[in-house]
């Protein structure tokens, strides 16, 4: 398995790591995972990636960072 | 940039919109009223120009800003859906803007009529307002501190309003009730109870999220909203009649004040330590709001620990200056700058399809123009706090806060217009790219 594409979105202003992340998932090939990094849950996120065929799965780490791993279905 | 991705969990852009433009109206009607009045309005604050002042900003500004964000907020931040999305925006945007109109006119009319349309009026359309966004955070999947915070927040809207149409009903129908005794826990119900848990429970998501700061540590995240919300009803409780235990009444208005102050320092701290030391108009809003608010919670216990406070009418002008001018209006006029082209930007998404850039949200608003509403929102303050002792200050302070709000206004319009005009020219080179 091919290693994880990570997206640390927590230094950066919204909308950027949204754009960064819709991006990144037009080019991820079918089967990889990509990670994401944020501070808070991406609830408008979820909906789009719901929408369109990915699945993702969160988990809080001790120190408030949210890790989003997003495939598609 | 992304193939057909779909926005559809937010409501139309005009279902925010519309409260946005609205509010600042109101502000400007107040500054208007204060100028009309001048020292006059803080003889006390039982006058009738005080109280049509106290909700031109209460109602009027901020609970219309607040529902507003609101209504747009559930679905995008906390993935809960509103009921008819169309309707309740009509219901509660109406109830506002012309349920203001009705009480500020009551009040300064003293006419009881106007008292008699505004009860059924606010309370059935503020109060469905309450009742589906509460059934709406009941019912998401979402957790966490942001969304408990909102379920109190809503709660103690829902105590607000009882209260605020108990209160109506007295001047509309000549009822015997203890007007004083209500009002006091109506107020602190409206600023403590509902805006400020709202406040919180927002600023739990968007601190960190758009000031670049580390997360609220955990342990005041889980025991803030909660615990203020306790005090608040024991403390309400100390005002039913043959229950005066002034010593536990003082300790517990004490204890919520303090409790304010803690969440202030906090935010200040935080905002110290955030990673990109980008100083935005929001930024210089929520400092100025979060600094007022350690004042305003001094102010708060000094009041309660000297009795003879009460006789002196500056005390209710500075606090609701201190709350209203100085913690609200500016928290939400930092917010509008951050929600408006937020929005902006995710509609004009909605729009696009591959290779396609939308205006980046910095293109919504100039940034030049909101750091101009804020220099004259901080000297409608400063002028307006210094009008405590010096009362002739009240005229430039109204007319800094008028001039403030007309810029507010000003800004959020060139947001809507920026918007007509971004999505009418992608549209425009769609159609192009499809003929070509």
């Amino acid at each position: 398995m091919s290693e994880e594409r990570v997206i640390d979105g927590r230094g950066l202003m919204p909308p950027e790591p949204m754009e960064l992340t819709l991006t990144a998932l037009d080019t991820l090939p079918d089967g990889e995972e990509l990670l994401l990094l944020l501070y808070v849950e991406p609830h408008p996120l979820y909906g789009i990636l719901k929408q369109n065929g990915y699945t993702h799965r969160s988990q809080s780490r001790p120190d408030g960072t949210v890790e989003i791993h997003i495939k598609k279905a | 940039m992304q193939p057909g991705l779909s926005f559809e969990q937010a409501p139309p852009i005009s279902v925010p919109f519309r409260f946005f433009l609205t509010a600042p109206l109101f502000g400007m009607a107040a500054g208007l009223l204060l100028l009309w009045q001048g020292p006059e309005a803080f003889t006390s604050r039982w006058t009738s120009v005080a109280l049509a002042l106290t909700h031109l900003l209460a109602v009027g500004f901020m609970l219309q800003a607040m529902c507003g964000a609101l209504l747009q907020m559930l679905p995008v931040a906390a993935g809960a859906n509103i009921w008819q999305p169309r309707r309740v925006t009509h219901l509660t945007h109406a109830g506002l803007t012309i349920g203001t109109l009705l009480l500020v006119a009551g009040f300064l009319s003293e006419t009881a009529l106007l008292f008699r349309i505004a009860v059924p009026f606010m309370t059935i359309s503020l109060g469905a307002f309450a009742l589906i966004v509460l059934i709406a955070l009941f019912r998401t999947p979402a957790q966490g501190p942001t969304i408990i915070s909102l379920r109190i927040a809503v709660f103690g809207l829902v105590v607000t309003i009882a209260l605020g149409a108990t209160l109506a009903s007295a001047f509309g129908w000549q009822l015997a009730l203890p007007l004083t005794e209500i009002t006091h826990v109506h107020a602190a119900w409206g600023l403590g109870g509902w805006s400020m848990l709202l406040v919180a429970g927002v600023a739990y998501l968007v601190v960190p999220m758009f000031q670049l700061t580390p997360p609220y540590p955990a342990w005041f995240t889980r025991s803030f909203s909660i615990t203020l919300f306790f005090l608040l009803a024991a403390w309400s409780l100390t005002w039913l009649p043959l229950q005066r235990p002034d010593g536990l009444q003082v300790a517990l208005a004490c204890a919520a004040a303090l409790l304010a102050m803690v969440f202030a320092a906090v935010t200040l701290r935080l905002q110290g330590q955030r990673r990109r030391k980008v100083t935005d108009p929001t930024l210089l809003f929520w400092r100025v709001a979060m600094a007022a608010l350690v004042v305003a919670a001094a102010a708060v216990v000094l009041q309660q620990l000297n009795p003879g406070a009460e006789d002196y009418a500056g005390v209710p002008f500075l606090l609701g200056v201190l709350l209203m001018v100085g913690v609200f209006m500016p928290v939400i006029s930092g917010m509008l700058y951050k929600i408006m082209p937020f929005l902006n930007w995710m509609h004009l998404q909605k729009i696009g399809r591959p290779g396609l850039v939308v205006p980046n949200m910095r293109q919504m608003i100039a940034e030049p123009r909101m750091m101009m509403q804020f220099r004259l929102h901080l000297a409608a303050l400063v002028l307006l706090l210094g009008a405590v002792p010096l009362p002739w200050l009240v005229y430039p302070g109204a007319v800094a806060l008028i001039a403030s709000c007309i810029w507010l206004e000003w800004n959020l319009i060139v947001a809507t217009r920026n918007f007509a005009r971004f999505s009418r020219e992608l549209e425009e080179r769609l159609a192009k790219e499809q003929e070509g």
